[in-house]
């Protein structure tokens, strides 16, 4: 049987991945769009024939199994509250929520409701960091030393959502959940504490009183550590792509390190500057949103366990949240 | 070309074989004593053979030998004070292989006898003396990346062997001789690079160092997290984190952030790699040595400043030991300079 799906926030992460990720999935069925911008609704509706809303109370009325919430960090508790509550599967983009706190209480309404509440921590779904993974398990690396840079220079202006930091959390919890999620996951340990210094680079950070360059030390059990760096502050050439990762991985038994040498752009060569044609995106393949949804759906379903739970989600915010107070401090922070 | 008469003290530290060819083949230097005191003394003796240095097997004959005006010392690190300041009482000039001492009040009076004495000492912190990082010195210096503000590097080696080209290394594994394992082998030159490239100091230092992968009596790999006090913010990993498969031995880089530009300086050494049953470096160029003998013998023989000097050598240890230090109590240490 089809799941009918329903969309939330019809903005850039929608069109950049979720809408070709979820054209491409037979065994669904998109039915509605909400946005509060009638013309992004409309706009999204159209791409599936589906109906267009502007109210979440009409949008929530209808008959749909799960919700994909795709609007901006600060949105995503009430939003998926309200969801849960009118009793459909909830599936919300990363970070989980802006704080711990909101994000417990959507634990809190999944499980009373008994609906299932997924977030869309994609880097466990790119092909690359999932055969990494692979290689590290089959060839017993045993990771001790992980550092993992994600950096881009963030390309919106200053009054853009990204840069309050009481509507995305900022670069540390926008970028952070990523890295620490991905430690998390390729440690297999339990973070214990987090030493963490952020700076303010950009024009649009100082205007904003918000950091665009942070980084995190973040101590796991097992004496293993880990090295988070991101930023929206680095003045990149663009002739790789405009978003970067670099990971290094040192273990007791053999090292891994991946560059943005290593990324497989189709970079252009012209007198006037264009982007990279292989990705739109470029911090993550286009196929990574794809097999996320996918899993989520399978796991709906009730075919699959889920790969990643709300509750690591909650984890990784936790510690990009307690790395915000260190750095706030100037101490260390245990987790 | 009057020249610059040296002897090397001791062959326990690697670094010896190569100060060793470049002394001798030097435009400014001869190479005409070398003395076999600590590990490795037959080395030491084979070496002094094959350049036609004359060979004692204590440092005390070697400095009451008038010929010599200037010291290379390699001795283990436990015995730098000891040798340097005979050394400086004999009125030899001193490059003394990092790092400066093994703690701060020996430094100081190494330095103090230097000073006393009236002898140039030095200190080789390599990368500075290698062309990518001087073009990213004079780059940011032009003010061509706007203001510096985020620094991450690597200042690594391979996991070492207790034996190599026939020397004994293993005091490399005993703290007591070596002050500290691979953080404290490899991380002054990447603490030199950040204190050279900022012009600053840090005011403050988080690290993490320990004995995390092969087991061994001493700390493997570290980074340190420094703040400076003009903002800058750096990240440097050092250790012998390399596998034995790695392709590079030595591995220098760092990424260069800027409030306008970035710099990538993939490597301070620069290489191109062989593939056969393995990739290997092969580094076509390691001018740091001889920057380094030519530098040091050129103020000696002008009578100009080195351009690492002990209070350098001494900063760099404090950086270090407030990193070793945070790492055990785990907490954020003031870099007290």
């Amino acid at each position: 049987m089809e799941l009918k799906v329903g969309v939330v926030g019809c903005g850039n992460i929608f069109n950049l991945a979720h809408k070709n990720a979820l054209k491409k999935i037979e065994s669904i069925k998109v039915v509605a769009c909400m946005d509060i911008d009638e013309e992004r609704a409309r706009e999204g509706a159209r791409a599936f024939k589906a109906k267009a809303f502007t109210s979440l109370d009409e949008f929530l009325d209808l008959d749909m199994d799960v919700v994909e919430i795709l609007t901006p960090t600060y949105t995503h508790a009430e939003l998926a509250i309200k969801t849960l509550k009118a009793g459909k599967h909830v599936i919300v983009e990363k970070p989980i929520a802006l704080t711990v706190e909101e994000g417990e209480k959507m634990i809190k309404t999944a499980e009373k409701e008994g609906l299932h509440l997924f977030v869309g921590h994609v880097r466990r779904f790119d092909k690359r960091w999932m055969q990494m993974k692979e290689v590290i398990k089959k060839r017993n690396i045993l990771p001790m030393h992980i550092r993992k840079s994600e950096v881009q220079n963030l390309p919106f202006p200053k009054d853009y959502w990204y840069w309050d930091e009481r509507k995305s959390g900022g670069v540390a919890v926008d970028l952070g959940v990523h890295v620490t999620d991905f430690l998390r996951w390729f440690f297999e340990s339990e973070p214990l504490s987090v030493y963490a210094v952020g700076k303010s680079i950009k024009e649009e950070a100082r205007a904003n009183g918000i950091f665009d360059h942070f980084l995190m030390m973040i101590t796991f059990e097992g004496g293993k550590t880990g090295i988070a760096e991101v930023s929206w502050a680095y003045p990149y050439p663009s002739r790789y792509g405009i978003f970067y990762h670099h990971v290094d991985i040192i273990g007791k038994n053999g090292r891994i390190r991946y560059t943005p040498l290593d990324t497989p752009v189709v970079g252009v060569a012209k007198a006037n500057f264009e982007m990279p044609r292989f990705s739109p995106l470029l911090s993550t393949f286009p196929d990574a949103f794809e097999r996320e949804l996918r899993h989520f759906f399978s796991c709906i379903r009730g075919k699959e366990e889920a790969a990643v739970t709300a509750h690591d989600a909650l984890i990784a915010l936790k510690i990009a949240e307690n790395a915000k107070e260190s750095a706030r401090r100037g101490e260390v922070v245990e987790i | 070309m009057k020249k610059l008469n040296f002897g090397i003290i001791s062959y326990a530290h690697p670094h010896a074989l190569r100060f060793a060819s470049v002394i001798a083949g030097g435009r400014r230097t001869k190479l005409v004593a070398i003395s076999g005191d600590g590990l490795n003394s037959d080395v030491a003796r084979t070496e002094a053979k094959k350049y036609g240095a004359r060979f004692y097997r204590e440092y005390e004959a070697l400095l009451r030998d008038e010929n010599v005006e200037a010291v290379y010392i390699a001795i283990e690190t436990y015995r730098h004070k000891e040798v340097a300041i005979r050394a400086a009482e004999e009125g030899k000039h001193i490059l003394l292989e990092k790092p400066i001492a093994l703690n701060l009040k020996d430094a100081d009076d190494v330095i103090a006898a230097a000073k006393k004495a009236g002898v140039k000492l030095m200190l080789p912190f390599n990368p500075r003396f290698t062309e990518p990082l001087i073009k990213a010195k004079e780059m940011i210096d032009g003010g061509e990346i706007g203001p510096l503000e985020y620094i991450q590097a690597i200042s690594e080696n391979v996991k070492p062997p207790i034996f190599i080209q026939g020397l004994d290394m293993s005091w490399f594994l005993d703290a007591k001789k070596s002050g500290g394992g691979g953080f404290m082998d490899t991380a002054p030159h990447g603490v030199d690079s950040l204190l050279w490239l900022t012009g600053g100091l840090p005011r403050k230092v988080y690290a993490d160092i320990g004995a995390k992968i092969y087991g061994f009596p001493v700390d493997d790999i570290g980074t340190a997290v420094l703040e400076f006090r003009k903002g800058v913010l750096a990240v440097l990993t050092a250790g012998w984190g390399n596998p034995k498969g790695y392709s590079y031995s030595i591995e220098m880089k760092y990424y260069l952030v800027g409030r306008e530009g970035f710099l990538d300086v993939r490597t301070a050494y620069p290489d191109f790699t062989v593939y056969q049953d393995r990739a290997e470096k092969i580094y076509w160029d390691r001018p740091d040595v001889r920057g380094i003998v030519e530098s040091f013998s050129k103020a000696v023989l002008h009578d100009e400043p080195v351009p690492i000097d002990g209070e350098t050598g001494k900063l760099n240890l404090a950086v270090i030991l407030a990193a070793y230090e945070s790492s055990r109590n785990k907490k954020p240490v003031k870099v007290k300079l």
